[in-house]
């Protein structure tokens, strides 16, 4: 027997599954993760408007630019 | 009984689909943890010999990049896939790492996990399965690990040496050893 004879042995093994247990404990933790980000995101966005509408725009420019990083400051200037 | 069954399948599809369209990040994390999941699996049983240890370890890698992706503020537009098999790959095996260096190894004839799986009707690998995968438990960490990736994952010798910190010889050096040790072996074993 070769290496290429042994590569090819192993080569046609598949691999074992994942227990399912698994699946549900990574899944529904990643949705609620990902649900409470998205939640995040809609009330942010919802204090923003209110900011604008009722004329405190500059607040978030300062909160955009206290958090903006540096990267992300320098394209602005271009 | 088979129509529950059934009628509760298409229920999960329907809230699948559902969830598809009006969550779009689940959706895509969803496939992302489908693609890979099997890989890191047994990705992460090569490294610990230990199911709970390497289902610990899979779980934290996809939260880890979940958490990240949350981070971002927007979920659905920011780490597409490509990204997200070097981070989980490294995510895995630093956790595995890490488990090692605070628990001791198993001992081999401790250590009842399953790196490979024979195909149906395949007489010579259905033969071989327990032994072959006994020879890739006992062989030394670093060649176990070039060997399951580079035969399973499809992975590079230089990604796997990125992996592991090492030069690309090593990891062919590597490998070459874990082959010729395995071709050893079965041939004492006939």
């Amino acid at each position: 027997m070769d290496d290429d004879r042994v590569e090819r042995l192993l080569r046609g093994y598949e691999l074992p599954q994942a227990p399912r247990a698994l699946d549900l404990r990574v899944l529904e933790e990643a949705e609620g993760i990902l649900a409470l980000a998205r939640a995040r995101a809609a009330a942010t966005g919802i204090a923003r408007e209110l900011a604008n509408a009722f004329g405190f725009g500059y607040i978030n420019y300062v909160i955009d630019l206290v958090t903006s990083t540096d990267a992300e400051y320098r394209v602005d200037l271009i | 009984m088979g129509g529950d069954g059934s009628d509760r399948r298409h229920v999960d599809r329907d809230r699948e689909r559902s969830a598809d369209v009006a969550r779009p990040e689940v959706a895509a994390f969803t496939q992302l943890y489908r693609d890979y999941r099997t890989r890191l699996h047994q990705y992460a049983l090569s490294l610990v010999r230990n199911r709970e240890a390497a289902e610990d370890a899979v779980q934290d890698a996809f939260l880890g990049w979940v958490r990240r992706l949350a981070a971002g503020g927007h979920p659905a537009k920011s780490g597409p896939p490509r990204q997200a098999a070097p981070y989980l790959y490294a995510s895995v095996r630093n956790r595995c790492l890490d488990r090692l260096r605070r628990r001791p190894e198993i001992a081999l004839d401790q250590a009842h996990v399953e790196l490979l799986a024979a195909p149906v009707g395949d007489e010579e690998r259905i033969g071989l399965r327990h032994a072959l995968n006994r020879l890739l438990l006992a062989l030394p960490e670093e060649q176990r690990e070039v060997v399951v990736l580079r035969t399973w994952h499809d992975m590079e010798f230089a990604a796997i040496a990125a992996l592991q910190g090492v030069p690309v010889n090593t990891a062919i050096a590597r490998y070459h050893y874990a082959l010729a040790r395995l071709r050893e072996e079965l041939a004492a074993h006939g």
